[in-house]
């Protein structure tokens, strides 16, 4: 018997994983799907169709991934549960995998197909509507396309922090074994507040107009009315990429899975 | 078998729980693992069925480590624990994801335990009661024909007629290969039932004998006097003497009182040490 891994055993797993808990976990994808739908028309109608297609899209993708990664593991909060789970004859390695996948590629495909039409409906609506015979008709059909995920800063963006996010969720969640959310977020918000502290020090010490210092991202200065982004050198920049592109999630990711093989309950 | 060899567990590295604790735990027997709340009972399932891990020393399972956590392992243990866990599934549900996983699952089995503990329901298993839940565990637990069945306070939430069926089946799904290891504070649950008694208390191991061997070493009786020069294990005003406890110096055949066995264990952990440990 392949005690690491078996195509059927998992093939079992997977099912068992998804049957046994289908509303928690369809529940969880309908919930961050409307989520996603009612931050688009309310940012959409408060502001404008580009604030609507980006936050809808940060906070629908991040969040959500973050929601349904707490979910994927969350058997530990009665030792009964726990018992159960890690007691069930599949490897660790098939346990990770089927967490993985759910909150990974399952989550990616239906919240990307979920966005998509969602946009897709909105925008072709807008142009629809649009009166042809007026003479802002281009410029306002131009106003709006559907939203890009290729060649998209945004979706580059997110995507760092959604692997960044869920990795650390997956290893929250088999850390605390109760309420993992609200404590991963804790930790997570402690973290950032205290690296931007740490770096708002160590840019304070260099520049004296300091407008905003978080890593990376954003160290902000003023010069009179004018803000300006001080851009590391390119090579720090592309280390700095990578540690967080890759680098980072990676380790989180395996973390949870070397966690997993090691959770006592 | 299972083998503790030297075993040392703690939930603090700093207050062990278990120190250099060693036990051999043989097939074919049924073994009453006796404690007080906190004495270690769980504690010591959870290290055999490796959702805890040894601080020091290693237990071996049928020559196989819990600790790994192998599916080869685990399809050849199953363990209850105390508080149940049960989806939102029906029977039928629950049968077909979770029994694919023991390759010796024996669904006639399981629909005949369901049927003797009185089970029968078309809705989802999250909606019975404690003790309804915890008898659906016990049947699919007993039908996965696993080598090593651990059981944590399984009659805690049954009634009377199904603690006497839950007897009935135990003894029917007894076989040389199998060890059933059942850890429980109330003792008269498995009078009658096992024929190995384990008694712990505060992480260690006051008494490691069969029923026949504790025959052999102690009667229990009831007396007007005590008498005198006589090892007293334990002793109990009643209503028509006093119980006791003693060494069994004459060879009687006395019937075995669990409750009072562990009282006089527990009161008297180096008389009882004394006493077992004569030849």
């Amino acid at each position: 018997m392949n005690d690491t891994f078996s195509l059927s055993r998992f093939g079992l797993l997977l099912k068992k994983t998804i049957l046994e808990r289908a509303m928690q976990i369809i529940g969880a994808f309908a919930a961050v799907l409307a989520f996603t739908f009612l931050l688009y028309t309310l940012i959409l109608y408060a502001l404008d169709w580009g604030p609507a297609q980006n936050l809808a899209f940060i906070w629908g993708f991040i969040g959500g991934g973050v929601v349904l990664s707490s979910v994927v593991f969350s058997y530990f909060t009665t030792n009964a549960g726990g018992a159960s789970y890690l007691t069930l004859p599949a490897s660790a390695l098939e346990k990770w995998l089927c967490g993985v996948l759910i909150s990974g590629p399952l989550f990616c495909l239906v919240f990307l197909s979920f966005f998509r039409l969602m946009d897709y409906s909105f925008v072709t609506a807008y142009h629809n509507g649009l009166d042809r015979s007026s003479p802002l008709y281009r410029s306002l059909y131009d106003h709006v396309y559907l939203y890009v995920f290729e060649d998209n800063n945004v979706v580059v963006k997110a995507t760092v922090l959604y692997t960044n996010f869920v990795g650390a969720m997956m290893v929250g969640s088999l850390y605390f074994n109760r309420v993992a959310l609200v404590k991963v977020a804790l930790v997570v918000c402690g973290m950032l507040a205290a690296i931007y502290f740490l770096n708002l020090g160590i840019v304070s010490l260099l520049f004296s107009n300091v407008d905003i210092a978080f890593p990376y991202f954003t160290v902000l200065i003023k010069v009179d009315s004018e803000v300006g982004n001080i851009e590391l050198p390119h090579y720090a920049y592309d280390i700095t990429n990578n540690f967080l592109q890759y680098v980072l999630p990676g380790v989180l990711w395996i973390t949870a899975y070397v966690r997993l093989r090691e959770k006592e309950i | 078998m299972i083998q503790f060899n030297n075993l040392s567990f703690g939930y603090s590295p700093k207050k062990l729980l278990y120190k250099n604790l060693t036990l051999e735990i043989q097939s074919g027997s049924i073994y009453g693992l006796l404690g007080k709340n906190g004495a270690g009972k769980s504690t010591l399932l959870k290290n055999m069925v490796g959702t805890l891990f040894p601080v020091e020393g290693s237990v071996i399972v049928n020559g196989m480590v819990p600790k790994t956590r192998k599916p080869s392992f685990l399809q050849t243990i199953y363990y209850i624990a105390e508080d149940v866990y049960v989806p939102a599934l029906t029977i039928k549900q629950y049968k077909n994801l979770f029994a694919p996983f023991y390759p010796l699952f024996d669904s006639d089995n399981f629909y005949r335990y369901l049927t003797e503990l009185e089970i029968s329901v078309d809705g989802k298993l999250n909606k019975l009661s404690f003790g309804q839940q915890k008898k659906f565990v016990i049947a699919f637990a007993l039908a996965c024909n696993t080598r090593v069945l651990l059981m944590d306070e399984p009659t805690n939430g049954l009634d009377i007629p199904s603690k006497s069926q839950f007897r009935k089946l135990i003894a029917s799904v007894m076989n040389e290969d199998r060890i059933i290891f059942i850890s429980t504070h109330q003792i008269r649950d498995l009078e009658n039932m096992i024929d190995n008694v384990i008694i712990v208390d505060d992480g260690k191991l006051l008494l490691h004998a069969s029923v026949a061997d504790i025959a052999d070493k102690v009667c229990f009786k009831t007396v007007s006097e005590i008498p005198p020069g006589v090892k007293v294990l334990y002793s109990e005003k009643m209503l028509r003497g006093t119980a006791v406890v003693m060494e069994n110096t004459d060879g009687d055949d006395s019937g075995l009182n669990l409750e009072q066995l562990f009282n006089g264990v527990t009161e008297n952990p180096a008389m009882a040490k004394q006493i077992f440990s004569t030849n």
